[in-house]
Order: C-alpha cells, then structure tokens, then sequence
C-alpha cells in the first residue's frame, strides 16, 4: 500500500492516475512512491485545494522532481493563502537550492517569497537590511559549491535591484570572489552590472553595449585599473581583457587610450623574437593598430595569433586578416 | 597521436538511439519527466539525422508516437510536456465556474512536440489557430516570452532567449517568416521580440539572459536562431557576415572564444577539480604564457573561463553558421571531430558531457547536430535554426503551403 493511500489523512481524495497510453515517448521507470505522489498532486491541484497537506505533498515531489514546472507555483499560492511562514519556507528552500545545484524553479519560488517579505517590511529599514544581509549570506553559501552558477548570479542581481544593494559591499563581495579566482567570469559579469547600471549615476535603461556619458571619469579610472591589476596577475586570462573593452565603450574612451598597457605584454622587435606574455593583449592591439589605421602592424599581429599564439583560432585571425584591407 | 581517418559509427550509433525509443529510461531520468517531449524530441530527430528515422518504423508505431503526442495538447493551445502534467478531458470542461486551465501548456514543451509530430505523421492534429493565439498571450511587454499562462492570467516562468526561441520556432512552423501582426493583431509582436533580442548583448559581445546578465552560448544561439527564423537576421551582400545582431563583429569573437585547447597530461591532474583555477600568485607576476604548441584537444565551453562540454560544439557552431551563412569556416572543424569522436563519443553509442561521461539523451543529440551542422558525410545535413535536419525542415514547409492553402 502507497505512502498516501494508506494514510487516513488523505482518505478524502481521490488520485488522478497517469495516462500514458501505447506510444509513450521517453517513458521513464518512474518509482511507485512517485507515481502515487503525483496522482494525488493531480488531484489536489484539480479541487484547488490550498492546505498545510498540499504543502508536504509538494515538498515530497520536489524531493523527487525539483524541475516540475508548475509544483513550485502551487505551493507558492498554498503557502500565500495559508498566510504560512515566509522564514521558515526560506530555511527550507535553502536547502533544496543546496541540494538542486542545476535547477531553476527554485529561484523564481525564491523570487516570490522574498516579493511578498518585502511589501510586508518595504517601511522598514533595518528590517529590509537584515533581510539583505541573509540572502547575500546564503548565496555566499551556494558560491562555495559552484562560484559560477548561472541562476544564482540572475538571482543576485534581482536582489540588487530589489533591495537597492548598488554599494561598496556588492563590490566588496565580487572582490572577495575574484581573489578566490580572478577567471571568475561570472563575477566580472556582476562587476560590470554593479558598476554600470547604479542608478546613483548611470543613465536609465542604458544598455551593456552602449556609451553612458553619465558615468563619472573616476569611476572609469577606477575600473580600469583594477581590471588592468589582473591581468598583471594571469595575462592569459581574457576575463579582464574583455571587461577593459567595455569598461571604454560605456566611457566612451578609445581602446588606443590603453595601448601603452597592452603593450607591457606584447614585444616585437625589428629583428629578432618578440615575447609575447598575452594573446589577448596581441588581439587587442591589433584593434588598435587597425582603427589608427596600421594595418602593416595589426596583420603582423594578427598573423602571430594564428601561427603561434593562439593556433586553434587560426581560421578566424586569418579571417580578420582579410577585413583589414 | 597516431593520425587517423575518424568517422561516425552509424550502426553503434542507431543501437543507442533505438535503445532510448524503445527501453524505459531509468529511474534518474525522473527530475526530467517535465521534459518528456523534449527527449521524445531528440530520440526522433537523431534516428532522422542517422538514416533511421520515423519512416523506417512500422506503421502503427507511428501512429501510437502520435496519439501520444496529441493526448498531451491543452485544450487551451499548446502541449505538456508530459503526460503528468496532462488531465482526463473532463477535467477542463467549464461546469459553471469557468473554463478550466489545470496544468497549463508550456511553450518549449509545445515546440518540441510540435517537431516530433513533424517526424511521425503530420500536423493536422495542432489545433493551430489555438496554439497561435496562445503563443500571442505569452508575449510580455518588452518582446519576451513567458513559458505558460496561469488560470488567473499570469505569464510565468523565464524571461531568457530560450523562450523566444520556442516561439519563433513554433510560429515559423505553423505559419513561417511572414509577419502579418500589423495586420490582423493575431500575430506575436515581432518588432518587439527583435528589439529584445537586440538588448540582451553583453559587453564582452556574447547574449545572455540580458545584457545585464553574464554572456552564455545556449542563450546567444537561441537569440541567433530566433532572428533568422523571424528572417530577421540582415541578407549578407557578400562574404561578411552581418546579422541584425547589435554589433556582430564582438558577437563573432566572443563566439570563436568558446574554443579551448586543452592536452588530456594536464586534464588527468585537475580531475575532479577541472573548473578550478590556479592559486593567484602576487600582482606582477606572470604565472603563464599563451599556448606556443597545438593543444592535442579542442573542445567549446559555454562561457568564458569555463570547462569545455559536449552540447557547445553545438551551441556555438550552430551560431557561427547562422551568422556567416556558410561562406567563411572560422572555427577549427577537424579539431571539434577530433573532440567529440576522441573524448565525449561512448563506446556503446551516444556521446557524454564531459571526457569519459557516461551518454544521455541531450549531450547525444546536440553531438550529432554539431557534427551535421559540420556536414558529416554520414549524417543528414542540418538546418542551423531549426535544429533538424534540412529534409526535415523542407518537409514541414511542405506540410505547412498544404495547410495553408
């Protein structure tokens, strides 16, 4: 007898069985207890019902199936309805996020949860800080599993625009991350957000790609000596490479302005062997020299590229070769 | 290494696949049974790109492929993506209190079912009117597509380019590149979603979810492919490639940058530990030098600094196609061959994520696509867009003037 079936609690229902009929695609050995849970999840789900019940039994499926696509929005509504514990939800989500590294519904309940706390306490300040200080504490935590999960970064910067977090301890935080692993990508993408969309200075809706003339100088200046930092610390790293170019563009500072710093890893003498610390420093170059229009230096560096320094995009420097004249 | 002729076992390969159309999938399948007609998706689609497809199956295998599939259209337009989000037909009918959603459709789910439909029989059983009309109330404001609509109304689920892709892809199929929405307002907002796409650039030239978002190869193909199939992706007047992307030069770059070398001496050491970087030495110091000699592997990651994986080849090769329309090869071909046939291929068939991966279905498929996209002689060549082979896609056109007309 089933974990449900068997339980005088759940007497009053009536499970809506599979149907999966002949020509099942990607049929699944699903387990009996997942079987019986979900059927009485198609039940509860049917009568709409929103009890403390339907809150074990969505706890049970996501303990078996994180990525049903609509379990998580029904005990989102049970548990506004029931007018349950928003903290005491969390705790739980915690570790379920802990334990479901790659899922994404997580999130988006996390979302909804923090939503509703936050019109409960938007009045609030110490209340609304400390509610920032936990989530940054629990991000920190998943950071230690995997510094680059991709729908924990999105989540972070929801929190940031939600709770107003563009400050010094946001960068504090990425600092941290980056001196743990200055290949952190994910981190200098936050960086660049951090930076360039604080609403304190930066123009509204002004997009990554785009010259923001509101950014104040020092805080371009600011940038791009750290960025230039690390790459003193890994030159093969293209991280930083590829924040310098949009750290100029959003200041609308030509790439020429760094041409002196890449330079540092770049030596081609007349005669004899150049040295070459950085590939993304001779790529970077050979922006420069093409839009001062020196074309002789930008093919020679692009030719290094792909007969010595980065061989297996030889194809694309090649063609970069051709785009010059 | 020895240098030898690599090719496609077809035959270990059409085992694997035929293991997944007819076998049960074990019991880890189980956090994917959202999925369902995702995976129905690719089990389909591999055995087309191998020769084997749905028309090599008996008849009534077909038609119960079908059955299965239309048992899970909503009543509302859309599919499930699974039986277990699907109810007894009674369940919906209004008694008084409404027209009942129950577990609402879900638009990559529809896409997917959609494409397998294409492969056993036709479409006549999409109730496409429906289906339209319903991928039009995904569509948010700013151009993006939620993933299913609630009984009270509400869009939900991502915002990312995934969406928008299933909805242009669904839409081309069931009524291809025309834009007619300033016509009859039937039609999804096309201008908008472009506009969207547009936006999502990063400042290294990637996409990812948003600009604001860190550059990821799935959401850059998927932003790709949605602006050619909405046949928005600019006509080249040559050999350059050019795209309505927002500067397709840096986008390019960021993609050709998905390509990382790697010898299989130093991957052994980092085992276990292969995302991990060297310990940060004091400022000034270099602790390496770019690559002087061939790296013996070539494999593609999905964001910067990342470790390389299987389904990218796809990802990113899928995306320079698109936007170079086939005249230029940027990317090392024998190189990627050598990677997916030397280090992720299975020797029962399929590929996995990573070197020594045991196969599944999703690394299998996108394998094989990355490979046909590269035109490998023993495969069926792919349309970059759709993700099926091009006789697939021209069959569905097919299928499509029919309907139409």
């Amino acid at each position: 007898m089933g974990k449900y079936e068997g339980d005088p609690v759940w007497d009053d229902v009536v499970p809506i069985p599979q149907d999966d009929g002949e020509g099942a695609l990607a049929a699944i050995a699903y387990t009996d207890e997942y079987a019986e849970a979900m059927g009485y999840l198609r039940a509860v789900m049917a009568a709409k019902e929103y009890s403390p019940r339907v809150l074990d039994l969505t706890e049970h499926i996501i303990s078996m199936n994180a990525a049903h696509y609509t379990v998580w929005l029904y005990r989102a509504s049970t548990l506004l309805a029931l007018n349950s514990s928003i903290p005491v939800e969390l705790e739980w989500v915690n570790n379920v996020a802990l334990d479901n590294q790659k899922n994404y519904q997580i999130w988006h309940h996390r979302q909804i949860l923090i939503d509703h706390l936050y019109d409960s306490m938007s009045s609030d300040p110490a209340a609304l800080k400390s509610l920032a200080e936990s989530e940054v504490a629990f991000m920190t935590e998943m950071f230690n599993e995997d510094s680059k999960n991709y729908h924990v970064w999105s989540y972070r910067q929801w929190v940031v625009r939600k709770l107003d977090l563009f400050d010094k301890g946001e960068i504090e935080c990425i600092e941290t991350l980056l001196r743990q692993d200055v290949r952190n990508n994910s981190a200098w993408s936050h960086r660049f957000f951090v930076v360039f969309s604080n609403p304190k200075y930066c123009t509204p809706g002004s997009k990554a790609t785009e010259y923001d003339p509101k950014i104040p100088g020092e805080i371009l200046d600011r940038e791009i000596e750290f960025a230039k930092a690390a790459t003193f610390e890994a030159p093969q790293n293209q991280s930083p490479w590829n924040y310098l170019r949009g750290v100029l563009k959003k200041g609308g500072r030509k790439l020429s302005s760094l041409e002196c710093f890449a330079g540092e890893f770049v030596k081609i003498p007349e005669v004899g062997e150049e040295d070459i610390k950085s590939s993304h420093a001779l790529d970077f170059l050979a922006d420069v020299w093409a839009q001062k229009g020196e074309n002789e230096k930008a093919d020679k560096a692009l030719t290094l590229l792909g007969d010595k320094y980065d061989r297996i995009r030889k194809n694309y420097w090649d063609w970069r070769r051709t785009s010059l004249k | 290494m020895a240098v030898q002729e690599l090719s496609l076992d077809v035959a270990l390969h059409i085992k694997y696949w035929h293991r997944c159309l007819k076998n049960v999938l074990p019991t880890g399948y189980t956090s994917m049974d959202s999925s369902r007609m995702t995976l129905g998706f690719f089990i389909l689609s591999a055995l087309d790109l191998l020769g084997a497809g749905a028309e090599t199956f008996p008849e009534d295998e077909r038609a119960n492929i079908k059955d299965w599939i239309l048992k899970c259209q909503h009543p509302d337009g859309g599919f499930c993506g699974s039986p277990n989000h699907k109810y007894p037909d009674a369940a919906y009918v209004d008694v008084g209190h409404g027209k009942q959603t129950m577990d609402p459709a879900n638009l990559p789910a529809t896409y997917f079912a959609i494409m397998g439909l294409s492969f056993v029989g036709s479409l006549d059983g999409v109730r496409r009117d429906d289906c339209l009309r319903w991928i039009k109330g995904l569509q948010r404001e700013d151009g993006s597509f939620g993933e299913f609509i609630t009984q009270d109304g509400v869009i939900q689920g991502g915002t990312d380019m995934r969406i928008s892709y299933a909805a242009m892809a669904i839409r081309w199929i069931l009524k291809g590149d025309y834009d007619s929405s300033k016509e009859d307002g039937a039609d999804i907002d096309v201008d908008q979603l472009v506009k969207y796409i547009r936006s999502g650039q990063t400042y290294d030239g990637g996409i990812g979810e948003s600009s604001r978002h860190e550059a990821h190869a799935g959401y850059t193909y998927c932003a790709i492919a949605s602006l050619k199939l909405a046949n928005r992706l600019s006509k080249s007047k040559d050999s350059e490639p050019i795209s309505g992307l927002t500067n397709v030069d840096s986008t390019i770059r960021w993609l050709v940058s998905r390509q990382t070398g790697y010898t299989t001496e130093s991957d052994e050491e980092e085992e276990g530990d292969a995302e991990h970087a060297p310990a940060v030495k004091l400022q000034g110091i270099y602790t390496e030098e770019p690559a002087h000699e061939d790296e013996e592997f070539v494999g593609f990651n999905g964001r910067c600094n990342k470790r390389a994986d299987t389904c990218y080849a796809f990802w990113v090769g899928a995306a320079i196609n698109m936007l170079c329309q086939e005249k230029v090869e940027l990317l090392d071909i024998p190189a990627i061959r050598r990677f997916l046939f030397e280090q992720t291929q299975h020797r029962i068939g399929g590929f996995g994520k990573c070197p020594g991966d045991p196969p599944d279905i999703y690394h299998s498929y996108l394998a094989l696509a990355a490979l046909a996209t590269m035109k490998e002689p023993d495969l069926k060549p792919l349309d970059a867009a759709l993700c099926v082979s091009i006789q697939q896609k021209e069959k569905i056109e097919q299928v499509r003037k029919a309907a139409l007309v």
